[in-house]
């Protein structure tokens, strides 16, 4: 201090009390800022590691990312179902975000009516923050690009490349693979896999039907995570690469269908309604597995319209609904093999001959579509007469019966690992006692009708498979196989199954008898497959559909829905089978005119792509021996020519 | 030029003599906290000059030569205007109260049309410094210590401090209500006053925070004692400011990379938060620099006001350096999870030109006080108001 110290003197108890208290002052307000100073050592040099950890959950975020579905092939690898590059359009809700105006704008860059953008603004006002919602799939290059190049002006919307499920073949698979579609609010409700945060991932898509629901978790693949840094708003900033994890693809999913058979049962069929089953009668292998009509997945995959879903449900003949394994049939006369079988296992003599004048008398005159005259177990199978088979039904009894026919997998659902099978119905006296509490005796005269597959007789074409297909193995009871592998672990073979207790003699005679039914029975025209030495052997079957009206006997002239169902059993080749099939024509009427001739041109086609069937079918007709005197004209000259044959023998 | 030119009445009065006078280390201390300032929102600008760092540093200098200006006013002119600027903020306040414009659900602006608007309570916090160094230059040590006088400067203090809490303005009340009752006690209040005042403070808190406050500073309050019951809501700021300074260690993470501010999850970061940005870029020994430089602020003004020989200019400097410091304590400790988020800027560092305007003007009558510290201040005859 330089200055005077008169100016000092001037100190009084004011003064004196003000220096000491702003002594003090200073020194609080100095203990003040050390504590702030030990609070920072605290938090900046003993507790640092843990602030850093927090603030780098703040700074990155994992973004999920969708994996690519598993593909799904024929047994050959042609692919079934597929992914394909897909322009989406996109817009998340943001801050900023006014949905309408966005949506004006987006309508200049892709077609969206009036409705639609409402709609979708409407939707986006609800729409959790940042939680994108699809506005168009499958852009063009052109539109894709043009959105990119305003997408910074526009707040919320991202136009990115995804990925979208394509089914090559159209309608031909739609039953068995199904679809996928937009995941509900229904499909995330459940604990489980289904809880998972991808399901809301817009792209994101769950199979809705078939292979396609059935093996959801296998196909779906395990979400890889795109690591970003973000900003406290949770919008990206930038990517990091560094730190992504690849997402891992589905599984793919082998089918025993072979989409050659399976599109030409999808042709054969044209406009009919039905259904067409083949199976190797070898190891159980669905090879074919349609029902008609049929509608195109990949529209289910975009999102259908309402009418279009209404021109679906609609339509008389069931487009949606996979009658191969859902809809249940009388079989008809296909079930008197059963009855046959049943009738020589029970000490039946085959040679036991009935007279068929085209009516018996039973309680009520049951009817033949013809007058077969004299009729053995053989030629009443060719035949298909109906008058054998009433007898010989009723001296059976419903339970002997319905025991064989359940050896054969009739009434039977089978593990195919897709859902959706009714299991159908094979008819005894428990079943009556079970069902029909007023009246649970089973009289004598509902047997007949079982004799011909009718009554209370129901079952599905993949029932029918299963039965001709034992019937051609003659000794195994396989079993149905759809899937044969996922991702490369093969799925248990239906050959592996018990031996059937049915003596072979019995399958055998039953076996000669379908080989007469197209030979000279009632397929004798419409089975012909044509393929030279390889022969097909079957049984035709014509189930009513409804009860016909005193005095009328062919549905000929009815409406389409009380028409009668066509069925046609097979397997071919004849001596040592290896396709078994069954085709249902709904309300096709006869059996040989309209299911017969469908079998066989899918048949053909399973025939012609086994490589030793074809062998057989091309083998060339053995030229006749060679000898030189019976051609005494040939120049003698031309024999030097031949070179000699060095092994000896005739070519 | 000597400090000796200061004692002779004739020389102390020119220009030249005064501004020599001003106290410069101070001026360049304070210069470096306002950069520090700019540096940290240069960086979370993204090394912009726009939004912030360019106007804070423009506002620094306008402020720097208002100060410069006001340290050359005369003490006397000072405490002749110490009533009417008092007054004149009270007066504000109760319009404020009657006509003010609500933002932010609190009713704290005056609109002056094409001037813009202001917040009165600006005024008020040097008004208040200024009236009660007034008010006790006028009374004896005796009465200043323990008698009905007081009465007076309790009313003083608590009509700004009711009608700025009514706002309601949380902080601004609370450093008001400090300030005044610093200014109080540097003047002599008893011991055994203050000793029975901190005790029914202590005693009236909790009941104040259950039944007295608004719902969302009371909650803040909660927040404060129990930050993880709510890490989205309220408990936000203090968690992400926490995250910021502990994240920072010791050097920090480097200028320009502190993600919890440049990625805006630090709230206010260029504002209240200022100093968890600097912390988190800088690190420990930023921070603690900076606390450093705050320090050597308050004990140089404080310094200026022991060297003062008027009782006025002695109080009013102390108080304006007591208001000052409450700004960092409060700030700090508010950053740094040790109070409620009050809403108090850091002085200087923080952006904002009402808070850099207050005490950007206390620092001048700081300096006007050191300036005129050998100046006789009188209400009576030779007063210059």
């Amino acid at each position: 201090m330089s200055e005077p110290s008169i100016f000092f003197s001037e100190v009084n108890e004011r003064q004196g009390v003000f220096h000491r208290r702003a002594f003090l002052f200073g020194g609080l307000a100095g203990m003040g800022l050390l504590a702030l100073g030990g609070r920072l050592a605290h938090l900046q040099l003993v507790e640092t590691s843990r602030y850093a950890k927090l603030s780098a959950s703040n700074q990155f975020n994992f973004r999920l990312v969708p994996p690519p579905r598993g593909l799904i092939t024929d047994r050959n690898g042609v692919v079934l179902a597929t992914n394909r590059p897909n322009f989406r359009l996109l817009v998340a809700r943001e801050d900023e975000t006014k949905p309408y105006e966005t949506m004006k704008t987006l309508a200049e860059f892709v077609p969206l009516e009036p409705a639609r953008q409402a709609r979708l603004a409407k939707d986006l006002s609800v729409a959790p923050k940042r939680s994108p919602i699809s506005v168009m799939e499958d852009m063009t290059w052109e539109q894709f690009s043009a959105i990119n190049v305003r997408a910074p002006e526009l707040p919320g919307v991202t136009a990115d490349m995804g990925e979208v499920r394509v089914y090559p073949h159209g309608g031909a698979f739609a039953h068995v693979i199904g679809y996928v579609a937009k995941v509900n609010k229904e499909d995330i409700k459940p604990a489980g896999p289904n809880a998972e945060p991808i399901m809301l991932h817009p792209g994101f898509r769950i199979g809705r039907q078939g292979v396609e629901k059935a093996f959801d978790l296998d196909l779906r693949g395990r979400p890889g995570a795109q690591k970003i840094e973000v900003d406290a708003k949770g919008r990206e900033v930038r990517q990091t690469p560094g730190g992504d994890l690849a997402a891992v693809p589905g599984k793919e999913i082998q089918l025993t269908l072979d989409s050659d058979i399976q599109n030409r049962a999808m042709e054969v069929f044209g406009e009919e309604s039905g259904a067409a089953v083949m199976m190797d009668c070898r190891n159980g292998d669905i090879l074919c597995l349609f029902s008609a009509p049929s509608f195109d997945a990949n529209r289910f995959v975009r999102g259908l319209t309402t009418a279009e879903y209404r021109a679906l449900s609609t339509y008389e003949r069931k487009p949606l609904f996979n009658k191969a394994l859902t809809a249940t049939y009388p079989p008809g006369s296909t079930f008197k093999t059963m009855v046959a079988l049943c009738a020589l296992e029970a000490g039946v003599d085959p040679e036991r001959t009935y007279f068929c004048n085209g009516a018996w008398f039973f309680g009520r005159t049951f009817h033949c579509d013809k007058h077969h005259g004299v009729q053995n177990m053989h030629s009443a199978i060719a035949t298909s007469c109906d008058i054998f088979f009433y007898q010989t039904a009723l001296a059976l009894g419903p339970d002997r019966i319905a025991a064989t026919a359940r050896k054969f997998g009739l009434g039977q659902i089978f593990d195919l690992g897709i859902p959706g099978q009714k299991p159908g119905l094979v008819p005894d006296t428990a079943y009556k006692r079970r069902t029909f509490k007023k009246d649970p005796v089973w009289h004598p005269g509902e047997t007949p009708s079982m004799g011909i597959g009718q009554g209370y007789t129901n079952l599905n074409p993949l029932q029918l498979c299963v039965m001709v297909s034992r019937l051609a193995n003659g000794s195994k009871a396989i079993h149905p196989r759809l899937v044969r592998s996922i991702g490369g672990v093969a799925q248990p073979s239906g050959a592996e199954a018990e031996t059937l207790d049915v003596d072979p003699a019995h399958i055998a005679f039953v076996r000669n008898a379908m080989a007469a039914v197209t030979t000279s029975g009632t397929a004798a025209n419409a089975a012909q497959l044509g393929l030279g030495p390889i022969r097909m052997a079957g049984k035709t079957g014509t189930a009513q559909a409804h009860t016909y009206r005193e005095g009328e006997r062919t549905s000929r002239n009815l409406a389409w829905e009380r028409k009668d169902h066509a069925w046609f059993v097979c397997y071919a080749p004849v001596e040592e089978p290896r396709y078994a099939m069954s085709v249902l024509v709904e309300h096709g009427g006869f059996g040989a005119a309209a299911a017969a001739p469908r079998a066989r041109e899918i048949m053909r086609v399973a025939l012609l792509k086994d490589p030793e069937i074809r062998a057989r079918i091309e083998q060339p007709t053995p030229m006749p021996e060679y000898s030189p005197d019976a051609f005494p004209d040939v120049a003698p000259e031309a024999q030097t020519t031949v070179p000699p044959n060095p092994t000896g023998t005739p070519t | 030029m000597t400090v000796s030119a200061l004692t002779r009445p004739g020389e102390r009065d020119r220009l030249i003599v005064k501004f020599s006078e001003i106290d410069w280390l101070f001026c360049f201390v304070l210069s470096l906290i306002a950069g520090a300032g700019a540096l940290m929102m240069f960086s979370i600008a993204g090394s912009n000059w726009e939004p912030w760092a360019g106007p804070h540093l423009i506002k620094f200098g306008v402020f720097f030569l208002l100060m410069v200006a006001l340290a050359m006013i005369d003490l006397r002119v000072w405490f002749g205007l110490a009533y009417p600027v008092y007054v004149v903020g009270l007066l504000l306040l109760i319009a404020v109260a009657l006509v003010g414009d609500i933002r932010l659900g609190a009713r704290r602006w005056l609109d002056l049309g094409p001037l813009g608007s202001f917040q009165p309570s600006e005024i008020m916090k040097l008004g208040l410094v200024l009236a009660l160094g007034r008010f006790y230059h006028g009374i004896s040590a005796d009465s200043a210590r323990m008698s009905w006088w007081l009465l007076i400067p309790a009313v003083m203090i608590g009509a700004p401090v009711v009608l700025v809490a009514h706002q309601p303005d949380l902080g601004t009340a609370i450093l008001l209500t400090m300030t005044g009752l610093s200014v109080v006690v540097l003047a002599g209040l008893s011991w055994r006053i203050i000793g029975a005042g901190v005790l029914a403070a202590l005693v009236s808190i909790p009941p104040m925070v259950m039944f007295v406050l608004h719902d969302y500073q009371r909650d803040r309050i909660l927040t404060f004692l129990k930050p993880e019951n709510d890490p989205s809501g309220s408990g936000y700021h203090i968690l992400q400011s926490k995250i910021a300074l502990g994240s920072g260690g010791l050097l920090g993470k480097g200028y320009g990379l502190g993600s919890q501010s440049q990625l805006n999850f630090l709230p206010e970061k260029q504002t209240d938060f200022i100093f968890a940005t600097l912390a988190e870029e800088f690190g420990f020994a930023g921070c603690f620099s900076v606390l450093f430089l705050y320090s050597v602020v308050i004990f140089m003004a404080l310094r200026t006001a022991s060297l003062s020989h008027s009782h006025f200019g002695r109080l009013s400097a102390a108080g304006v350096t007591a208001t000052f410091a409450f700004y960092v304590l409060i700030n700090g400790a508010m950053v740094m999870g040790l109070a409620p988020v009050v809403g108090v800027p850091m002085p200087l560092l923080s952006y904002g030109g009402t808070v850099m305007m207050t005490v950007m003007i206390g620092f001048g009558l700081v300096q006007a006080v050191r300036v005129h510290r050998y100046s006789e201040v009188t209400s009576g005859k030779g007063a210059l108001l």
